[in-house]
């Protein structure tokens, strides 16, 4: 159950009414639809950091699911575990990056797995990651990649105390996935 | 360009009103049944204090609005209410709205100074005969109406009137029951300048109880509207609808610096097909 109510499109701002010309535009909109002057930036600034970019969209899965399970974001885990799987990310490795299965044996890429690590220190802190873990990430990424994915984890970190604490609901086309592939 | 270098281009191309509306509170001691904000005595009021409204006014003399509205809710419930209107109308010529029931002899005495400011007192008054007027307005409403119009206006103070009706009543020429209250209104020496006749809108407990004429956002005359919850397209838009506070002509939670909501409102202006706002009369 969300805290606060949801905005549909009878009830969104004027500000907020672009963004839901295509329909249900989510929980995440809806929610920061109270605020719209945030909503105006805040939508642009995700679009660009979680939408298509230099990294792959199957590296951008891996950290944005990857983040959402070290934080435990039940709403995050969901949809990106649906996403994951539209972005080729086989069973084991969405298994293994929800934290129910070993990474090692799921991602025998040393290049992922040290992309993985990377994600697990930003994530879970406190402080600098240790330096080994950077020194591994940096290995296998360009400086460029690595600001980005960096920034990623930090906005699914975002995102995913946001959903997290408003209890946003889990969508039903998602919660019908992930019952039919199995994940609930 | 900045905000208020845009605002009076604006405002005298027509494309942006220049009055800026405050709503002081959301409470009041009626509870009528056409009211927006589905006001009451005992409803969360929703409070714009003092300093607040003040810095507002400040920021909207700045930024070059030349007319301020206050509204609510019944603002004179505030005890404050007078000597704010006094600060407010040294920055800017002010209307405040008001049921008109609370103007005791003592009130209008702390009123005196409103005489010699740029400040109306506009008065809600529906109907020429106190049964009609208190079935939507409450008890002793026509009276208490009757009692205080002559005193402010014995004061000096400037007064006008405002009639609510449904849509239907509003035609080319007069209605006898409303020629009945122009000449009311005239023997209290009210000119028919000063009277505004309007439909009610179909908003807030309107809408709940199936009065009044639907108001989309073209139809409402654009003025700047704050109230403790944001700023809004027009002081029709802040209702309050079985308790809830309708949100769909909010512009933005911030309110200060109004320019962040001057400027939300000057953008989605030029965005805006023409609108019913003038056939209507909605204003
Ligand atoms: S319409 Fe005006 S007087 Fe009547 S309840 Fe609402 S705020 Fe009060």
């Amino acid at each position: 159950m969300s805290l606060v109510p949801l905005l549909d499109a009878q009830q969104a701002p004027l500000p907020a009414q672009e963004f839901y010309a295509d329909g249900d535009p989510g929980p995440i909109v809806a929610a920061l639809a109270h605020v719209p002057e945030v909503l105006e930036v805040t939508l642009p600034f995700l679009g660009v950091v979680l939408g298509p970019s230099a990294l792959s969209l199957r590296t951008k899965e891996i950290v944005i699911l990857r983040t959402s399970a070290v934080l435990a974001c039940r709403y995050c885990v969901d949809t990106h575990t649906v996403a994951a799987r539209d972005a080729d990310l086989s069973v084991d490795e969405v298994r293994a990056l929800r934290g129910e299965a070993e990474v090692a044996g799921a991602f025998p890429d040393p290049a992922d797995r040290s992309l993985i690590g990377w994600v697990d220190a930003v994530a879970l802190g406190p402080g600098t990651p240790p330096p080994e873990v950077a020194a591994a990430v940096s290995a296998s990424v360009g400086e460029a990649a690595l600001v980005e994915l960096t920034l990623l984890t930090a906005t699914t970190l975002l995102l995913n105390r946001f959903a997290t604490s408003l209890g946003l609901p889990t969508s039903p086309e998602t919660l019908r996935r992930l019952g039919e592939e199995g994940w609930r | 360009m900045s905000v208020a270098e845009r605002i009076g281009p604006a405002i005298d191309a027509g494309r942006m009103s220049g009055r800026v509306w405050l709503y002081t509170n959301y409470h009041c001691n009626l509870a009528c049944s056409y009211c927006l904000t589905s006001s009451a005595p005992k409803v969360d009021p929703r409070l714009l204090e003092p300093a607040a409204a003040l810095r507002l006014a400040e920021e909207a003399a700045d930024l070059g609005f030349r007319e301020l509205g206050i509204t609510g809710g019944e603002p004179f419930l505030l005890t404050w209410l007078p000597e704010l209107l006094v600060d407010l109308a040294a920055l800017l010529p002010v209307t405040v709205l008001s049921n008109g029931t609370l103007f005791t002899p003592k009130l209008v005495e702390r009123l005196r100074a409103l005489a010699d400011l740029p400040v109306a007192i506009q008065i809600s008054l529906d109907r020429p005969d106190p049964v009609a007027n208190d079935a939507m307005r409450g008890p002793e409403n026509f009276a208490r109406v009757l009692a205080a119009l002559p005193r402010l206006v014995e004061a000096g103070i400037t007064v006008r009137l405002a009639t609510t009706v449904e849509l239907e009543e509003i035609g080319p020429g007069k209605t006898p029951e409303q020629e009945r209250l122009c000449a009311l209104h005239r023997s209290v020496g009210i000119g028919d300048d000063d009277h505004v006749i309007r439909p009610i809108v179909r908003r807030g407990r309107a809408a709940t109880g199936g009065m009044g004429v639907p108001a989309t956002r073209d139809d409402l005359e654009p003025e700047l509207t704050v109230t403790a919850d944001g700023a809004f397209w027009s002081p029709f838009a802040p209702t309050v609808t079985a308790g809830r506070l309708d949100t769909e002509l909010l512009l933005t939670r911030t309110v200060v610096p109004l320019a962040k909501p001057a400027s939300t409102r000057l953008r989605l202006f030029e965005g805006r097909p023409p609108g019913h706002d003038t056939t209507l009369g909605i204003r």
